[in-house]
Formats: structure tokens, sequence, C-alpha cells
């Protein structure tokens, strides 16, 4: 008589069985593998790429007004989440992690969540006036306190020595005209290099759209208001042209 | 006298109805994967019953349908209390990337209060097999409040109606019918379109 699995059967008397035990051992997933998302508020720069690759909409964004700033809140719904990793993937500042963590089980679905807070400072940038409506009456000259602005009704100039300037608002609450204010841009950009090949790659990369690039004419423009400083360009370009840096 | 054997029974055998409402069957694979050998919930008497009426735990993937509501509802209110209701992935708790879809009518929630909740994408086995345990254990704790509550009857203590009710707990939510019918239409001039 022939007993195909004899052999096989014989060794497995001596051997353990397979079973998981449980609670299981081993506490996390596999290598790579896709589990509880893990986000650090701290090096997250707010570009919100993240929510916009999102399939499921898990990703959702909450300002709080605090003193010299706003605090913003992201929260991850792990009751939403497929486990793509896409955030993960177009994350410029790699906050965002999908760790090994596979234990998501809770009474109250409301635990199901990462969330993470940072603190947004409101930079002040220079002060400017807008000269076609200025009066030249003088008034913010009178009320700086540290006397960084010069005027002169006669000859129709203004003046401000930023140097001096402590950024207070004081001149801007008593211009009768409303021609001055802080011009509403950090110091840190992005920085143009002439090894720029005009690829138009940080143009497609851009997830607001700020950089203009015209291939014919050889031209490189970045709208510096909506620019959020990211980086994906400068991490995106082929030849390195780009960099973060500071301004002016 | 054998209730003592009655309650050490039930405790440890714990029986599993398994309801697909519109799942794409990743979570139901890594359920029924639970049950083999290498996960093995067996061994601690779960069982996947063909039978709504035989079940305690009913284990419900899948984002709700408007083909498989009337389903869903019909097997829950099937189901003899106590039951526990484990939701398993995240399309019974939100519908996942199917948010906000014609064919979608509302997350589990809507219809039953759900104990256990087993997110991810699909779920692991592993996570599925905690996520048992814990509704084997609030299952205990149902049924433990019952026998309180009978044994305070039979020792004739004065309880109103209303605590044996809140002390079983699950029942089945009174959804709107007129909402639901809305729903039907919408679906209806939706798939016309």
């Amino acid at each position: 008589m022939i007993f195909p699995y004899l052999e096989t059967a014989i060794k497995n008397l001596t051997k353990k069985p397979l079973t998981e035990a449980f609670p299981c051992p081993e506490d996390m997933g596999a290598e790579r593998y896709r589990g509880r998302i893990s986000y650090d508020p701290e090096v997250c720069v707010d570009c919100g790429m993240c929510a916009k690759v999102c399939g499921p909409s898990a990703i959702t964004r909450e300002e709080e007004e605090a003193e010299g700033g706003v605090n913003i809140t992201r929260t991850f719904d792990l009751t939403s989440c497929t486990f793509c990793g896409f955030c993960q993937d177009f994350c410029s500042r790699n906050a965002i992690t999908l760790t090994r963590d596979y234990h998501m089980v809770a009474e109250d679905a409301s635990e199901l969540c990462t969330k993470g807070t940072f603190f947004k400072k409101k930079v002040l940038g220079k002060l400017i006036c807008y000269l076609d409506n200025c009066l030249f009456c003088g008034l913010c000259m009178r009320n700086c306190p540290e006397k960084a602005i010069t005027v002169d009704r006669a000859a129709r100039t203004w003046s401000v020595d930023h140097s001096k300037c402590v950024k207070c608002g004081l001149c801007i609450s008593k211009c009768p005209k409303n021609v001055l204010e802080f011009q509403q841009q950090s110091e840190e950009g992005v920085i143009f290099s002439d090894s720029c090949i005009y690829c138009t790659l940080c143009a497609k990369k851009c997830p607001v759209g700020a950089i203009t690039v015209d291939r014919q004419n050889k031209t490189w423009d970045i709208d510096r208001s909506s620019c959020m400083r990211c980086g994906v360009c400068v991490a995106g370009c082929p030849k390195k042209a780009l960099s973060m840096g500071p301004l002016e | 006298m054998f209730d003592k054997l009655i309650n050490k029974s039930a405790m440890k055998s714990p029986w599993i109805f398994h309801i697909n409402a519109g799942s794409c069957n990743g979570c139901d694979i890594e359920i029924v994967a639970v049950m083999t050998t290498l996960y093995d919930a067996e061994r601690f008497g779960f069982k996947i019953v063909g039978s709504p009426r035989h079940a305690d735990i009913v284990v419900v993937s899948g984002p709700v349908t408007l083909q498989s509501r009337d389903r869903l509802i019909r097997t829950l209110a099937q189901v003899p209390e106590p039951k526990c209701v484990v939701s398993v992935g995240s399309c019974p708790q939100s519908g996942n990337v199917f948010k906000g879809s014609y064919a979608l009518d509302g997350p589990l929630e809507k219809y039953v209060h759900v104990d256990v909740a087993v997110a991810g994408c699909a779920a692991k086995p592993e996570a599925i097999m905690e996520g048992l345990y814990k509704a084997a254990q609030i299952l205990e704790e149902k049924r433990r409040k019952i026998r309180v509550a009978a044994g305070r009857k039979l020792s004739a203590e004065a309880v109103p109606e209303a605590d044996t009710a809140s002390d079983i707990g699950t029942d089945i939510k009174d959804t709107d019918v007129k909402d639901t019918e809305e729903k039907d239409n919408e679906g209806k001039e939706a798939a016309d379109v």
C-alpha cells in the first residue's frame, strides 16, 4: 500500500502548531505595512496636499484664532481612511507616516482618529504706504514711538526706516486714509537660479498654481502671496535650480 | 439548577452571524480567514452560523447600500437579544471612498448601535479577532445585567419596566419611513439619468 503523505504526517507530529497565539505576540504588521496614521504637526507647513489627494476625504483642517496667529488642527479620520498611503507619499515635509500598528479597535468610534495641532504665526511683513492716496499729513510720523517714519509735506515724500520699525501698528490705526499696511509676506520663499531648464515641472507640481513658466520665452515667475512655502517645487526640480531661503 | 452550566456555556460559545451590507468582500475574506486555523477564532468558541436566529454577535461589513438596507434591517431584527454588533472595516462607519454616493444610505450607526468598531481597509484578521474578543466581553456584560434584573424581579423588589429595557441596551432604531422612501426615489431618478 502507498501512503502518499506519510512522511509529512509523521514530521508534523513533532512540529508546533502554526496557529498564531492570541493576543498576537507580534504587535505590529509586516515591514512596510500601512497601518495607523501618525502625524507630526511641528513639521507640517499646512500646504494641504494630503487633503487634496485623500480619496475618502478623511483629512480635515480646523482653524482657531490665537494670539499672534492661528492654531491649526489637522484630523485624520481612521474610520474613513482606506490606508492607501497617498498622504504619506505626497507630504512634502514627511509629516505623515503610516505606522505598522494595526490595533484599531474601539467601542467608541470617535477614538479612531489621529489629530495634531500646530501654531502658525502671523508674520508681518514690511510697512508700506500706498503713495497715490497718501495725504502726507504726517500723523503716522507724529504717532510713531520709534520715530521710524519720515514725512515731508511740502516735498510729498514718505519713507520708513525698517530697522527702527517694531511693527506696533499705531501708524496704521492713526492714518485717516488707510494707506498704510504690513505686507503679508514671510521672510522665507522660493529662490530661483540660472540652472533652470524651463521644463515646467515645478509649475505642474505646485499645489496652489503659484508658479508660471514660459518655455518659449524662457521666463519663470512666482506669485509670492499664494506661495505656501511647502517645498514641493524645490524637491521636484530635476536640476536643483530652486531652493528655499530668505528673500531680498 | 442548570443555570450556572448554561451561563458558562453561553459565555464560552458566542456564535457569529455575518452580514454583507454591500461590501467589496475585502473585509469578508478577512472575517472568514479569522475562522481558519492560522488565526483560529474557533478555539474561543466563535462559530459562523447560517441563521441569524442562532447568533449572539452580528458582524457587519460594507457601507449600507440601498439594495441591502431593507435586508439588513430585517436580518438585524431577527437576531435575538442580547446581541452585539461589530462593524468591520471603515465602510460601515463612514462609507469610506463611497461617501456621498447615490447608492448608499447612511452609516451603520443609523440603524443599530454599534458596540465595537474595527477600523481598517481591509481590517487585519488579528484586529478582527480583538474586536470579536471585545464583543464577547460586552455580550457577557449584557447577559449579566439581564440575570441581575431577572433576579431582582424574582425576589419581588419593585423594578419599574423601564429599568430592564435600559439594562438590555441595544435595539433597532426607528428609521423614518418617509426618509427612506425619499432616498429610494432619489436612487431611481439617478438610475434613470
